[in-house]
């Protein structure tokens, strides 16, 4: 699940080990990282041990059993000869929910990054090169939309897509259709457009910042010697900007796979994810350590991919490239 | 203005370190302004669903105290409990019949002492001894609001055969399939029984085989068939009044809140029967105040005038006879209610299965939204 | 290389209309003589307007989460800063590692953060639940965010500028001030500004962390159980967009006539 990774071996040493300035260097570095990383591990850690030792022990009625014990992780991937079909596949467990739920979220999660990505390149690459005057306007600008409060901004959709909504009445006013759509609402494609919208401006914000550190003078010593735009953008801008892209790919897809909001609010009967079984867990089921143990699982599952992508990608060779 | 003038100040480099100085003294003013930590215990502190931390529905103690009691607003009921059950020091909760059982179960109820309340002796004897009201034989909870819930339909865009003989059916119906919404929880299991000639009182506590059964059939069918399963009235009164859905379960102050709009809707009588919920106050032992506060607010909400309020400004009931009685009329039968005990007898009140139970068909419901796709 | 009047240009126009086409709607329905948000629109009234004004507790729940916004933001930012310059500048060991586990609460449901943080302060800290409790959890939730962008805007920048400065006698301190900081500012403004609305529309730590007081996103889930209150919201929102486009032209005029004497103080 690393983010960023600092890769000190690949950067040029320019001291040797031993060396007294280093030493104060790496105190200093550690000075200016203490008071976030403090505060981080003084308000992570206890609840992060609380969940992970409650994984290991049981519900019984409104009490705890602590007894420490692998049932609820046993629970998630016990077999089951029956298979229950969901979606063409055949899951053979005795309690498929949470696996089908994981399986849903991230797919929902992955389509919203994906297009959530397609949607903030291009705006990020125009505030990058061709806003001259007035960035930190254009960025405000892009935020603004966002102080108005997420469920308004969800109900806002409601009305776009809605029965009377924006979109029909404007196409049966125009005489398109005679009867209002009703795919348009309460179904996945609502869910990943609203979380397209809902997070765009995360994604903008890091992809903008990335390109505008890129040096100009690159781009026009590529466009003297004969590079076309393409060119120029796939050699030059897009390796450069894919640090900042793959951040702002992860800050959205992490967040999404756990948010149960906005599918429930926009996506029908269907809209459950796997944050809503952690939330019922946790809430209406009584059943915390179950749901500690769901977490645990998600939180691990997410990390393993995101550790699998940024492997693929070669995203630490890539940041050594920058150096 | 002044934070934007700042970020966009900086962002041009044009911030003398004194301004940004300034500015951040003036931020320091901002977090100075932050209230303090809460103060100390004396102060009641309620768990309330927010829109009744309104003065109106309490009168009486800011009227003796001088000032309303703290609140603490929730929007579910496991939410509130949640919070309790993690230490939240709060005095009085507001729970519904079907809840307060997991507050009593969890042991931060505490029973109430109703000779300590001047209004207990007006309210709806049936709803004196209610399931819910009266745990084990301990009052645990003061009914104060009730509603009904049943089907609301628009007449213009239902059947015929659907008006002439209203029935759950139609939640389960593949004529109507998108068009209808039902709430989203477990009852949809129940009602399908329901529909399919039990009684209530047999199937509301339905667990093990049965319940999968029932699952299987009813709740699958009615998750198929509903345009979106409701978890706020605002959605569904947007979906009523926009043709989107047709016919819903709903609260009757939607009817009220619809017409009063101009949209035509009506409240069925099912042939299976309709329900009726109620909520009330609930002392707990995990706050700190005086109990003679709890027990000062508690009254205050059981007063007619507090009735008289709720029925005339949001269309539900209230547990106090007094308060029909004061209540404008019109109000009163803008409500669908005549006869406020007739209705009560003649309509099914909802009952709490054990917890267990509870949560078996929690996660029965649970599981089978999961497997929507 | 950037003149032609392109699809670039174009597509930031669609995308800016992507943003605001559904927010503008709110303003358009708070007018609207009507309690339902569905077209055809019913006639003018500013009756909205009036309910919201005088819903005190919903104005002083957009107080708090305006207050409660702004400390978070600043505080993670302040935070975020000199730790985001740590794991650029000074490749520490086990710099990875840590930046994994500061990224941890991306990935923790909010909802187990929420419950959990609640726990750890009543019954460990006993303290007692206010808004600093909420902006607490907040900064834990933006550290990440406001980490990100900072560490990708700081990652990649020469560093023999800031040696240079350093072989010139600039303390570490004029340094940081006169360069790194002005190099950084891009990202500082988008660290700051995520913050912002993070916290501004964060929901669930809020709720199970806030004692007496709400913030609106608390405040607002808990209205929706009374229909006739939504358009009152509707014009609550409408006015934070209007308020804040206003500010936003208006910082951008004061600032065009305050050009010549700010120039004086330049960083």
């Amino acid at each position: 699940m690393t983010i960023a990774v600092t890769d000190p071996a690949g950067a040029p040493r320019r001291v040797a080990r031993g060396d007294p300035s280093l030493r104060a260097r790496r105190i200093a570095g550690f000075g200016l990282l203490s008071p976030a990383l403090g505060l981080m591990v003084a308000m992570l850690a206890l609840p992060i041990g609380a969940l992970v030792l409650l994984s290991f022990w049981t519900q019984d009625g409104f009490a705890i059993d602590r007894t420490l014990t692998l049932a609820n992780y046993a629970r998630l991937v016990a077999w089951s000869d029956e298979a229950t079909v969901w979606f063409g596949i055949p899951f053979h467990l005795a309690y498929p929910v949470p696996a089908i739920l994981m399986i849903k979220s991230l797919v929902m999660s992955l389509v919203a990054t994906v297009a959530v990505i397609a949607l903030a390149f291009p705006m990020a690459c125009f505030m990058a090169f061709r806003v001259t005057r007035h960035k930190a306007l254009w960025i405000i600008v892009l935020t603004i939309p966002f102080w108005t409060s997420y469920l308004l901004r969800v109900f806002s959709w409601k009305i776009v897509l809605g029965f009377n909504g924006a979109i029909n009445s404007g196409l049966i006013a125009l005489g398109v259709i005679d009867k209002p759509l009703e795919f348009l609402l309460y179904n996945p494609s609502a869910v990943v457009l609203t979380l397209a919208h809902s997070w765009v401006a995360f994604a903008v914000l890091p992809i903008y910042v990335s390109l505008e550190k890129i040096d100009r003078s690159l781009l026009e010593a590529a466009a003297d010697l004969g590079d076309s735009r393409w060119q120029r953008f796939r050699r030059i801008i897009l390796p450069l900007a894919a640090p900042g892209t793959i951040a702002a790919a992860l800050l959205v897809f992490i967040p999404t796979v756990g948010d149960y909001v906005t599918p429930a609010l926009v996506g029908g009967p269907g809209g459950t994810m796997i944050g809503s079984l952690v939330q019922q867990l946790f809430l209406k089921q009584n059943d915390a350590p179950l749901g500690a143990a769901v977490s645990i699982a998600m939180m691990a599952i997410i990390a393993l991919l995101v550790v699998i992508f940024l492997w693929a990608i070669g995203y630490g060779r890539m940041r050594e490239r920058r150096r | 203005m002044q934070r934007i003038k700042f970020i966009d100040r900086m962002a041009q480099g044009k911030l003398s370190r004194r301004q940004m100085m300034q500015s951040a003294g003036a931020f320091g003013v901002g977090a100075l302004i932050l209230p303090p930590r809460a103060r100390a215990a004396e102060v009641l502190t309620c768990l309330e669903w927010g829109g009744y931390d309104d003065a109106t529905y309490f009168q009486a103690y800011v009227d003796k105290h001088g000032s309303a009691p703290n609140f603490s607003i929730f929007a579910g009921e496991e939410d509130a409990l949640a919070k309790v059950l993690a230490g939240f020091a709060a005095d009085v909760m507001h729970p519904c019949n079907y809840s307060v059982g997991r507050f009593v179960s969890a042991g931060v109820a505490e029973p109430l002492d109703t000779a300590r309340l001047s209004h207990w002796n007006d309210i709806f004897p049936a709803l004196q001894v209610a399931e819910g009201v009266l745990e084990n034989g301990d009052i645990v909870m003061a009914p104060a609001d009730w509603g009904n819930s049943s089907i609301a339909y628009r007449p213009d865009l239902v059947d015929e055969a659907f008006k002439a003989d209203p029935s759950w059916s139609i939640f389960f119906d593949e004529a109507y399939k998108g068009r209808v919404s039902m709430l989203d929880n477990e009852l949809v299991i129940i009602i399908g029984e329901m529909v399919a000639g039990k009684s209530y009182d047999d199937v509301y506590d339905m667990s093990g085989e049965a319940l999968a059964a029932a699952a299987k059939e009813w709740g699958t069918k009615g998750l198929d068939m509903s345009r979106f399963l409701w978890t706020d009235a605002s959605e569904l009164q947007q979906g009523l009044a926009s043709g989107e859905i047709v016919a819903a379960y709903a609260w009757n102050d939607l009817i009220k809140n619809l017409r009063a709009d101009g949209v035509a809707v009506e409240y069925a009588r099912p042939k299976e029967g309709f329900f009726t919920w109620f909520c009330g106050l609930t002392l707990l032992n995990t706050g700190k105040a005086d109990k003679a506060l709890a027990y000062d607010f508690i009254d205050a909400w059981l007063s007619p005038e507090t009735g008289k309020a709720l029925i005339e400004d949001s269309g539900y009931g209230h547990a106090n006879q007094k308060s029909f009685e004061i209540a404008d009329p019109a109000e009163v039968a803008a409500m669908g209610i005549t006869d406020p005990e007739a209705m009560m007898a003649s309509s099914i009140v909802f009952r709490n299965p054990t917890d267990a139970v509870q949560e078996e068909q929690n996660k029965v419901w649970g599981d089978l939204k999961a497997l929507k796709y | 290389m950037l003149r032609r009047p392109d699809l670039l240009t174009l597509y930031a126009i669609l995308f800016v209309l992507f943003l605001y086409g559904p927010v503008l709607l709110m303003p358009l329905f708070s007018l609207n003589d009507s309690t339902f948000a569905t077209f055809p629109l019913k006639g003018l009234t500013f009756r909205h307007y009036a309910d919201m004004a005088q819903n005190a507790p919903m104005m002083a729940a957009l107080r708090n989460s305006l207050v409660i916004a702004s400390v978070v933001t600043l505080a993670s930012t302040a935070l975020a800063i000199p730790a985001a310059l740590a794991l650029t500048r000074f490749r520490l060991p086990g710099a990875a590692p840590i930046v994994s586990f500061m990224m941890l609460p991306l990935v923790i449901p909010s909802i187990v953060i929420a419950v959990a943080l609640l726990v750890v302060i009543l019954k460990f800290l006993g303290l007692a639940l206010s808004l600093w409790t909420v902006a607490a959890g907040h900064v834990l939730i933006c550290l990440p965010f406001c980490l990100t962008v900072l560490m990708s805007r700081l990652e990649g920048f020469d560093p023999s500028l800031e040696e240079a400065s350093n072989d010139l006698g600039c303390t570490p301190w004029q340094t940081f001030r006169r360069l790194t900081l002005p190099l950084a500012m891009p990202g500082v403004i988008s660290s700051l500004l995520l913050g912002f609305i993070i916290s501004f529309d964060e929901f669930v730590i809020a709720f199970f962390l806030t004692g007496t007081e709400n913030t609106l996103p608390v405040y607002l889930f808990s209205q929706l159980r009374f229909p006739n209150k939504l358009p009152g919201t509707l014009a609550l929102g409408s006015l934070i967009l209007v308020g804040s486009a206003v500010l936003v032209i208006l910082a951008e005029v004061i600032r065009k006539r305050g050009v010549q004497s700010d120039n004086a103080g330049d960083i």
